[in-house]
């Protein structure tokens, strides 16, 4: 990022006419718009409601994994792994990428069977995960309460990066390959004209396009009932939060699936964590924060690793999951609505796999190969039940 | 010889750090918070968010078309979001309030 | 460590029988009524602490437990604020994030590399191999404090307690002491007033103030309690939370205060609250506007009227309200000499010195600059709002300057928000004695309206 690419959304005014416009300037809008512009496609437009950070993709614990339930998961986190590790050569800003790996605790005998099938799994796609003993994960993390769990499994080459970088680097490369970039600009309505023709109508002006792309995270639902269409996807709040920083110490992210318990130490030595906590669903985005996250997050942290009793919290905060009914995300072209493209409902893990996602979705769109993903995560697969589940989803 | 002009003491932020983001286009106090990691040390922004905020004024004073990006709601200088704890609490007294105590 | 010119080494101090706390193994006296940082400052320490990324020596700041410049590890605990814990007898302190020693702090180097600043964002991010040898040495430098001791997890069992009172109030300095007392008189017995106070002594800025100090907050505090307020201190509201409740809330409430001492949550709420929680000291902007030798002026009357300490012989004072007056005059008093500038006309530019200040770089409003000798800075201009849990309930708020986020309220402290009331600094009344004025007015007009409310709800027919 030189020093003279401006930010994105300081100058350009609303252009009446653009081919694609995306909405959502989150990582996945950016990082569609900085591929898409990479292969000569610039004529686009990002629309982000708020400023770049503003939502999940600035909201989220930054974890990056491997170890997944089903092989496309963890083939396409492979993949966005090393995207990740170039990221800071490529794009001119650092990610504080940190290989420290996924320590994932297990708590009964029954989830313990499930991982030892992902294990296996990941371990055939060349992921070395290994299922470890109580005494041998505290070779890793000596601070773990051995009583809290009955083995874990981890992955030394998963970990942990600082998400909003990855933002502001695609939005500024993007921008400086011509994209537009929005911030503070509100989608209010979306006429369709016909194939391949909409007005997007926002709080600046409306924008005739081709192609519209709804990276809208939490909030595609919404957008998409703009133009009529009802989404399987609905938004959960995860709440999280950040203690005083500390020298650094531990090495992994610590993850309890059963309880949705997650932490790790950032680069600048906080320990970074959530846990799932339960909230009413009303298909509304909600942002609050709550005493009960802190009272749950402080007990099931300080059972894992009681040392950190006496550490004090600086601040907690939400984000918006995308929760999608199957685990799994919805991608591609809506069957019914030429030019109107998803990328929606990642669950909690749409910022780590977005770089690989970007990718190929770009070259979808400039009409290269079309990756399995696309046919895997099609909208229609609610319909046609063929759905396979993504198991292991944390909170 | 150093010239640092502390503006957030906390995270070692200098007045150079914030000018630079507000020359980036960052016109907000949340984005300058997040660009430069400002207010987001031990004091969570009680040295630092205000100072920055004046200089943000100043900066729209003197060029009043920056204003025309933002909503009608962000024009007025306005704080960033105080996520509390507004005092740092230890994860030990906070575990206490789980349980027996509660109401959904 | 402490040099025989060090201006702290004429620190001078009255009261009882000193006795001793450890600071980095080495036996440091302390008096009753002492913190750790007021201690060790009149002991002569010159570096508390040194800043995250470029190491650079500070010391206090605030005094009052809003900044972050004098955290210690303290009893095994990392990155405590040393000026908010009571000094006692044995009680083991250190400095954190330095080597080999905070004295002479080798990783200081990074504050020479990056003269300015350091973007972090674009630091060394090519080549690759240099991109990640960067970030693995960002990383083992990185962090504050080290893990707690691990003997810290086992002490003793935290508990909560739910408490829904008539009337709470927090803040116990002038507005919130008189607040509360001027409500508990109107209630007369009828009704519970709670009274929070952060800090480990109630006073807010009577504390800091010269001229009242100690006796003037223990006197509204006597004040308080005769009026039967209940007084909470060391307890910290740090959060309004309206989505939670708790069980001794009325079914139709929602949203609660959370609130934490040492060793209790608290989940509070109340028929009306009364926030009168004061207002956070500032700085301004200069160069080396945090060399230690620059503190606020809260801080050096807090030092003088608390704590006896008086810091060098030739101390700048930066402001021009009364408080900035009220303290140059107590600090000539005390036998210094004061040199003064208001901050506005004549502004700061530079703070020279070595770690200690030695001086000023002083710009007047047609640009001429000239170099004064000063062995203390004193920073005496109004604190900003400490608004932040009024701006979470959804209180609106305006930037005044000086006074930061004030909460706009109406002239009997009523804000836009139901039961939501404030006085003092946060609704920017900066004077001291006014900000007491305010806070009795406020209360009583609370109180006063609570028993309208139950008298005109009794004398209602009851339903069906």
């Amino acid at each position: 990022m030189s020093a003279s690419g401006r930010m994105p959304a300081a100058a350009h005014r609303l252009a009446s006419e653009a081919e694609t416009v995306i909405i959502g300037g989150g990582i996945m809008g950016l990082g569609i718009a900085y591929e898409l512009a990479r292969r000569g496609r610039s004529d686009v437009h990002v629309l982000e409601q708020e400023y770049l950070t503003s939502g999940a993709s600035g909201r989220n614990g930054g974890g990056v994994r491997m170890q997944w339930s089903t092989e496309l998961n963890i083939r396409l986190m492979q993949e966005s792994m090393e995207i990740c590790r170039d990221f800071a050569s490529e794009l001119g800003i650092n990610v504080w990428l940190r290989q420290g790996g996924y320590l994932f605790l297990i708590r009964g005998q029954a989830e313990l069977a499930q991982l030892e099938r992902s294990v296996a799994l990941q371990n055939r796609c060349g992921v070395p995960t290994r299922i470890l003993t109580p005494q041998e994960a505290l070779r890793i993390v000596p601070e773990l309460n051995p009583k809290s769990f009955v083995a874990a499994c981890y992955n030394p080459r998963d970990g942990v990066v600082f998400p909003w970088p990855f933002l502001w680097g695609y939005a500024h490369a993007a921008s400086e390959l011509g994209v537009q970039i929005h911030t503070y600009t509100k989608v209010t309505a979306i006429d369709v004209l016909g194939p391949n023709r909409f007005v997007v109508h926002t709080s600046k002006g409306p924008i005739r396009c081709e192609r519209v792309i709804n990276a809208a995270g939490a909030w595609s639902p919404a957008i998409a009932k703009l133009v009529g269409v009802e989404l399987p996807n609905h938004p959960h709040r995860h709440e999280i939060l950040a203690t005083e920083s500390l020298k650094p110490f531990l090495k992994p992210l610590v993850s309890v699936l059963s309880s949705g318990l997650y932490f790790s130490q950032s680069m600048r030595g906080e320990i970074v964590g959530g846990i799932t906590v339960p909230d009413h669903d009303d298909g509304q985005v909600h942002l609050g924060s709550r005493l009960r996250f802190l009272e749950d997050m402080a007990a099931d942290l300080l059972s894992v690793m009681p040392v950190l009793s006496q550490v004090r919290v600086l601040r907690q905060w939400a984000g918006p999951y995308d929760v999608s009914p199957d685990g799994l995300p919805i991608l591609g072209e809506h069957p019914a609505l030429p030019g109107f493209y998803l990328v929606c409902g990642f669950v909690g893990y749409g910022f780590m796999m977005a770089p690989v996602i970007a990718r190929y979705y770009a070259e979808l769109l400039c009409g290269g190969s079309r990756h399995p993903v696309f046919d895997r995560c099609r909208l229609s697969r609610f319909a046609d039940g063929t759905s396979e589940r993504e198991l292991m989803l944390i909170g | 010889m150093s010239e640092k002009c502390i503006v957030c003491p906390c995270e070692d932020v200098t007045l150079a750090d914030v000018e630079q983001a507000i020359g980036l286009g960052y016109l907000d106090i949340d984005e300058v918070k997040r660009f430069t990691g400002l207010g987001t040390g031990p004091c969570q922004g009680k040295l630092c968010m205000v100072v920055t905020c004046q200089l943000l004024q100043k900066v729209q004073a003197a060029d009043p078309s920056r204003r025309d990006r933002q909503p009608e709601s962000q024009k007025e200088p306005h704080p960033f979001t105080p996520r509390p704890p507004v005092v740092p609490v230890s994860l030990y007294v906070l575990a206490a309030g789980k349980g027996a105590d509660r109401e959904r | 460590m402490d040099k025989p010119d060090s201006p702290l080494s004429s620190a001078e101090r009255s009261g009882d029988e000193p006795f001793q706390i450890e600071f980095e193994g080495r036996a440091m006296p302390a008096r009753h009524g002492d913190t750790v940082a007021s201690a060790l400052i009149a002991a002569g320490v010159q570096v508390l602490s040194r800043s995250l990324k470029f190491h650079r020596p500070r010391t206090v700041f605030c005094l009052s437990g809003s900044c972050g410049s004098c955290l210690l590890r303290i009893d095994g605990r990392p990155n405590t604020r040393s000026c908010q814990v009571r000094a006692e007898p044995g009680l083991r302190c250190a400095r954190q994030n330095a080597w080999p020693s905070a004295d002479y702090d080798l990783l200081s180097a990074a504050d020479a590399m990056f003269p300015i600043g350091m973007d972090h964002h674009t630091l060394f991010t090519s080549p690759r191999p240099l991109n990640r040898l960067m970030q693995k040495m960002v990383h083992q430098i990185g962090g504050l404090g080290r893990l707690p001791d691990e003997d810290t997890a086992a002490e003793g069992a935290p508990s909560a307690v739910c408490k829904h009172v008539d009337i709470l109030v927090i803040g116990a300095g002038p507005a919130g002491l008189a607040a509360a007392t001027a409500a508990a008189h109107k209630l007369r017995g009828k009704g519970r007033v709670l009274l929070l106070e952060s800090q480990s002594e109630v006073g807010g800025s009577y504390l800091c103030h010269p001229e009242l100090g100690r006796a003037e907050a223990r006197a509204a505090l006597q004040r308080a309690e005769d009026e039967g307020v209940e007084v909470l201190v060391a307890t910290a509201a740090f959060g309004f939370y309206g989505e939670d409740r708790h069980r001794e809330q009325p079914s139709e409430q929602r949203g609660l205060i959370g609130a934490a001492s040492e060793k209790v949550l608290y989940k509070l709420s109340a028929e009306r609250y009364i926030y009168a929680t004061g207002g956070a000291p500032q700085n301004l902007l200069f160069v080396d506007n945090d060399r230690p030798g620059v503190l606020s002026g809260r801080a050096v009357g807090r030092l003088l009227a608390c704590h006896g300490i008086r810091i060098g012989e030739r101390p700048l004072v930066v402001g021009n309200d009364e408080f900035a007056e009220s303290l140059t005059a107590a600090l000539r008093r005390s036998g210094q000499t004061v040199m003064t500038i208001d901050g506005e006309r004549e502004r700061l530019v530079r703070a020279l010195g070595g770690t200690w200040v030695e001086g000023a770089e002083i710009c007047d409003d047609k640009g001429l600059r000239r170099t004064v000798s000063c062995d203390l800075i004193v920073i005496a201009i109004p604190p900003a709002a400490a608004s932040e849990l009024l701006v979470q309930l959804g209180a609106s708020v305006e930037l005044r300057q000086p006074g930061g986020f004030v909460v706009k309220a109406d002239e009997h402290g009523r804000t836009a928000q139901q039961h939501v009331f404030v006085c003092g600094e946060v609704s920017g009344t900066m004077a001291t004695l006014a900000a007491a004025a305010a806070g009795a007015r406020v209360g009583k007009c609370v109180a006063v309206e609570l028993v309208e409310q139950r008298r005109a709800k009794a004398s209602q027919p009851a339903p069906g």
